[in-house]
């Protein structure tokens, strides 16, 4: 097949502007190849991508899902001998993958660009403020309601029962905010995978059910995630894996406990009053929290240290892709595990404006999930099941 | 000079442990009647002051020394320009090199020899005395005014001497005046930078030591170096003071039975002299090369498609100012490089191309990203070649966002209906087959050097005005490449620039600074009456003896580089400055009537003739080793180093070249009772390192003729053999000389030993 040329050269100068600075100097020695456990015969990885890169062809990229399937352990940018940092130049792709299938657009360019910081922070710094203007909750409550409730009167209180005002402003800010995100991470997997599957060559029409899907491929693909299978492979940045397996552990450890308080406060609690307010430190979900919350923050303490430590000797540039979610996610950390600790020390003040930043947080991770670094978590996973997809017996190879 | 001779033995290095020190000078002061001394370290204070004792009291002039190889301690052993001294290889060849088993009076038998013949050598030697014209003209001529042309005559009157530059066309500069910019010649190595041409052009004008001569071409160049006189001419005419063709023996001969028209018949004879001529010392060649023709490549479009061009003329368009397609004007936003017309049949670059065709793709396409930030500039190679510190201006140019290289083979150029072309290729890095569609197609053509399909240097030479056997440079004005770069055929004239080999405008310049300096040393060489190269500073010359020539002609067709010009009555008329003083007119004369002072047939002859034949000693076996002292006598020297043992039956004899062996030193061998004769000189042929071109050439061929004459004789011509050794075989040179001697004893003693 004989394909007609024609290369982006802003697609060219995107990867470089996020990371992928070095990815014109590759000559295509292929020792990248040689050292990436990913690498096999015929398909040269990260080789060919490289001279893809290089050549501006965006089109065949978008649809790699060996681009997605990289953990960036960093072999190949150590062995180059040419200094093309072929790990790095892939992280500069998934950066433009992210926001090629973003949706919406706009809010995906949005939230690529380091110079559009103050609007990425002001806009839900502002969504949060407005609501807590309506909600007419923003005066420190007394002592009393302060010490029993924490902050679930932060939105202020009203009596009607079967939905407190706390959990109907938090509902109307973050269940939009979430089903956008899930919408659109939805939309662009959706999208990945069609164009994956494009990649294929296939001529089988095999689909594969909802419940193979998930079955054979995505629940396979979540284990083999939770337990860092790929990541201990890594070599040069093993170091990586203690700090990202806490955060993940963490992240699932805050999810479980979200759902307890969930359950706890807004259906169990309609019924019985008393599980409203503050849950007691001697809960063991209570425990979970804490323990997930100081894990956040070491892991995400480490991945911090590991980035900084590379960029500083292995001349690594430093990128707004890397450092936005680390960001991000400090700044959850910090200012929950500080919101409960003030409240703890009866800081009351203090206490409600790092809630207040927690809350700004939170609804960032929320919103941009789906177009910064932390799409991985959506565009990886989805990977690794095509991998199991393009792997199994249903799809016809050799075509 | 009347010589008093003394000779003197070495014991130090481990001689005086193997040799039975005693018989050793017994036999110079017995047979060769010569005073004999030793000392433990002759090459010393001590052992030098013995020697000038000897030569300030007794007047001894001519030394025989019995030590090291003659290619060491040569201070040392040098007692001024008015004594002869002449060593004998006790060493490397005798005590070093002697084999494990080998049996002492063996090895005794060999320094002996080795003795006796460097005693017979310094009889037969006389002080050379230098040939030195009356006047030497100092000027220097420079052929060709491009930036070879230039710098090489920027660079010689800088030094002080007096330059004309003679330029073809009408005004100087040549190609590289037409080029927007040119490659870096400083780091970083990444920026292009503004032609030097310019710069070139102005010290030529500042300088009162360089007169330009445009519009005029040389018509021919007579004379020799130091003497040249060159007629010049109005470009592009003819005049009979054009050169000669060559006209051989044979052709001359149906010339004057009017058997074939004399093709120089209007213009006038090789050895008239022109008292119009201007007189030259040394002349540069620096006519630099042509654009090499594309067109045979009908799949590239070339002659076809008006946006398909050569480098040449996109580097015109791009000196023009913004690069715009030549078929409607349109500012060029993409242009692809064709490195290689092989397509799918070969990975060849164009003919001529060297590595200068990929530097100048990558700075062209800086020129399409300079003219245009969102132009695309492909290069499409088989090849990237960018020698030296030209790597990181390759680097610089991959790193640019709008330059995209690939390995290909390009099939086929298409022309669009609106005027772009596409260029469909195969076999790419990106491991598919594409189309590109472009603005222009830039085809790599090569740089085809001047000398190709003209003699150019019009030389009123016997040999004809071009330079010999060019056909293996592909045309290049070059004569050995691996040693020797600007060193051609012809003594006193030098090549550079794109004439040599094709180069970018930075390597030109210093080979023509290279070239200057060569220019320089020939006047001065010649000034001093000593030969230039490759035996810079040799004072002997080759003299004749006239009386006895038969005009054969034989030396005048056999010299490499054209030294003899016959007179009237065909008598070689010898040019000393060219001579290169290698000995192949001494080796082809079989009158042999000629000879250097201290390097002549009846010195080698008288040689060969002291070594001693025992000829009632079947395991004796005496076999001459005639070997060139380039390279295959450092190589016997090196196995001698490194204790590799070396044939004790062999008598080895260093020559100038193989080329000056003349056949009646095998015929003295043989009619002494030697056994067999090897000659070990350079490779030949079209990879020959021979230093003088030709010479072990002509000695395989000569040895091929005297075969024959020992078939006669009722020999065998195996007994006779050339083997082709570079210095580099040092290993395999004992096997090598092992196996011919293995042979001969097998043969048995030569049958007329003893009459």
């Amino acid at each position: 097949m004989t394909m007609n040329v024609n290369p982006d050269l802003s697609f060219i100068k995107f990867l470089k502007s996020a990371g992928g600075d070095t990815l014109k100097k590759c000559y295509q020695c292929a020792t990248c190849s040689v050292v990436c456990p990913l690498s096999s015969d015929k398909k040269p990885f990260p080789r060919k991508e490289m001279v893809w890169a290089q050549w501006g062809l965006k089109d065949k990229l978008i649809g790699d899902p060996d681009i997605l399937l990289c953990h960036q352990c960093g072999d190949c940018t150590a062995y180059c001998p040419r200094g093309a940092k072929p790990g790095d130049v892939l992280g500069a792709i998934r950066a433009y993958i992210y926001t090629y299938y973003g949706f919406p657009q706009g809010l995906a360019k949005l939230a690529s660009n380091g110079k559009n910081l103050p609007l990425l922070i002001g806009i839900p710094a502002a969504v949060i403020l407005i609501m807590w203007l309506i909600s007419g909750g923003m005066h420190l409550p007394t002592e009393e309601v302060f010490t029993k409730y924490g902050f679930s009167q932060f939105f202020g209180h009203w009596d009607f029962r079967w939905l407190s005002k706390n959990v109907f402003f938090i509902d109307i800010i973050f269940l939009p905010a979430a089903a956008l995100a899930l919408f659109s991470a939805y939309k662009g997997a959706s999208a990945m995978w069609q164009k994956m599957n494009e990649g294929l060559n296939s001529d089988s029409n095999f689909r594969p059910s909802c419940n193979q899907f998930v079955l054979d491929y995505l629940w396979p693909a979540i284990k083999e995630t939770v337990l860092h299978k790929r990541f201990n492979e890594c070599g040069v940045n093993i170091d990586r894996v203690k700090g990202h397996l806490p955060l993940l552990l963490a992240f699932i450890g805050l999810f479980i406990v979200t759902t307890y308080g969930f359950i706890r406060k807004d259906l169990l609690g309609v019924f019985i009053p008393a599980l409203h307010g503050v849950i007691p430190q001697y809960d063991p979900f209570k425990l979970l929290a804490n323990v997930s919350a100081i894990a956040l923050i070491i892991g995400i303490g480490i991945l911090w240290a590991n980035r900084a430590n590379m960029e500083e000797k292995k001349g690594i540039v430093p990128t707004f892709y890397d450092w936005f979610l680390i960001g991000e996610i400090m700044a959850v950390g910090v200012t929950g595990l500080g919101a409960e600790l003030l409240r703890l020390a009866d800081f009351m003040t203090v206490a409600y404006v790092v809630y207040y930043a927690h809350l700004v947080s939170v609804l960032m991770l929320f919103l941009y999930m789906p177009y910064t670094k932390f799409a991985h978590l959506v565009y990886r996973t989805v990977a690794m099941a095509f991998e199991k997809y393009r792997e199994s017996g249903f799809v016809n190879k050799g075509a | 000079m009347d010589k008093k001779y003394g000779a003197f033995i070495c014991t130090g290095c481990g001689i005086g442990d193997t040799l039975d020190i005693g018989a050793l000078s017994g036999v110079v002061s017995g047979e060769m009647k010569m005073s004999c001394k030793t000392h433990e370290f002759l090459c010393g204070a001590e052992g030098r002051a013995l020697i000038e004792k000897d030569i300030n009291e007794e007047g001894v002039n001519s030394v025989v020394i019995g030590a090291c190889s003659p290619r060491v301690m040569q201070d040392e052993f040098n007692f001024g320009g008015d004594k002869i001294s002449v060593r004998a290889n006790l060493r490397e060849q005798v005590v070093w090199a002697k084999a494990e088993d080998a049996k002492a009076d063996f090895v005794l038998e060999l320094a002996s020899d080795n003795m006796r013949m460097a005693c017979a050598q310094i009889k037969k030697t006389e002080l050379p005395e230098p040939y030195q014209l009356e006047t030497v003209n100092k000027k220097i001529l420079v052929v060709g005014g491009g930036v070879a042309g230039l710098t090489a005559a920027v660079e010689a009157a800088q030094t002080g001497y007096d330059v004309t530059i003679v330029e073809k066309s009408d005004a100087l500069g040549g190609f590289a005046k037409q080029w927007r910019k040119q490659l870096p010649s400083r780091a970083p190595w990444t920026d292009l930078e503004t032609p030097v041409v310019g710069s070139l052009l102005k010290s030529v004008e500042a300088s009162d030591k360089i007169t330009v001569k445009t519009g005029t071409e040389v018509a021919r160049i007579a004379g020799a170096p130091g003497a040249f006189e060159v007629t010049f001419k109005p470009a592009g005419t003819s005049g009979e003071w054009d050169a000669p063709a060559k006209v051989g023996v044979d052709e001359q001969d149906k010339i004057d039975k009017g058997l074939m028209e004399d093709p120089n018949k209007e213009f006038r004879k090789y050895t008239d002299k022109n008292s119009d001529a201007e007189g030259f010392g040394s002349v540069i060649l620096a006519t630099g090369w042509n654009p090499a023709d594309v067109s045979e490549y009908a799949h590239l479009g070339y002659g076809q498609f008006k946006n398909v061009v050569t480098n040449v003329e996109f580097e015109q368009l791009a000196a023009k100012g913004k690069i715009a397609r030549p078929s409607d004007g349109k500012p060029v936003e993409s242009v692809a490089f064709v490195q290689s017309p092989g397509g799918a049949e070969h990975d060849k670059d164009f003919p001529y191309c060297n590595s200068v065709t990929s530097l100048v793709a990558l700075k062209q396409a800086r020129y399409v990203r300079e003219d245009n930030a969102n132009a695309k500039a492909y290069i499409l190679y088989q090849h990237m070649r960018t020698p030296g510190n030209m790597e990181l201006f390759y680097k610089a140019a991959q790193n640019d966002d709008g330059v995209f290289l690939t390995k290909a083979n390009v099939m086929q150029v298409t022309e669009e209906s609106d005027g772009s072309l596409s260029v469909a290729v195969e076999n790419t890095l990106l491991n598919e087959n594409m189309n590109i569609n472009v603005d222009m197609v830039v085809l790599a053509a090569g740089m085809v050097p001047t000398t190709k399909d003209a003699p150019i240097i019009n030389l009123a030479y016997r040999q004809g005005p071009a330079f010999l056997d060019l056909d293996i440079f592909d045309g290049h004005a070059d004569s050995h490449f691996i040693c020797f770069p600007y060193e051609t055929r012809r003594t006193g004239i030098y090549a550079c620039g794109g004439v040599r080999k094709s180069m970018t405008v930075e390597e030109t310049m210093d080979d023509a600074t290279g070239a200057a300096l060569k220019a320089i040393q020939c006047l001065e060489s010649v000034d001093r009456g000593v030969a230039v190269h490759p035996r810079s500073g040799d004072k002997s010359y080759p003299e004749f003896f006239f009386q006895r020539c038969t005009q054969c002609k034989r030396c005048t067709e056999e010299c490499p580089f054209g030294a003899l010009d016959d007179d009237e009555k065909g008598t070689p008329l010898p040019n000393p400055t060219r001579c290169r003083r290698c000995g192949t007119c001494m080796g082809a004369c079989p009158e042999r009537i000629i000879g250097f002072k201290n390097y002549n047939v009846d010195m080698i002859g008288s040689m060969v003739k002291a070594i001693e034949v025992p000829d009632d000693d079947e395991e004796k076996l005496r076999i001459l080793a005639l070997v060139c002292e380039n390279d295959a006598y450092p190589a016997l020297d090196m196995a001698g180093m490194r204790r590799l043992g070396l044939n004790n039956l062999v008598r080895v004899i260093p020559v100038r070249c193989l080329g000056s062996v003349n056949m009646v030193w095998i015929k003295d061998a043989m009619s002494a009772g030697m056994d067999g004769a090897i000659l070990l000189g350079c490779k030949y042929g079209d990879d020959y390192q021979c230093h003088f071109v030709k010479g072990s050439e002509i000695a395989n061929k000569r040895m091929d003729n005297i075969g024959e004459t020992l078939k006669s004789l009722g020999l065998e011509t195996a007994r006779v053999a050339t083997r082709q050794i570079a210095i580099s075989d040092y290993d395999k040179v004992p096997e090598i000389i092992n196996e011919f001697v293995e042979s001969i004893v097998a043969m048995g003693p030569n049958p007329f030993k003893g009459f």
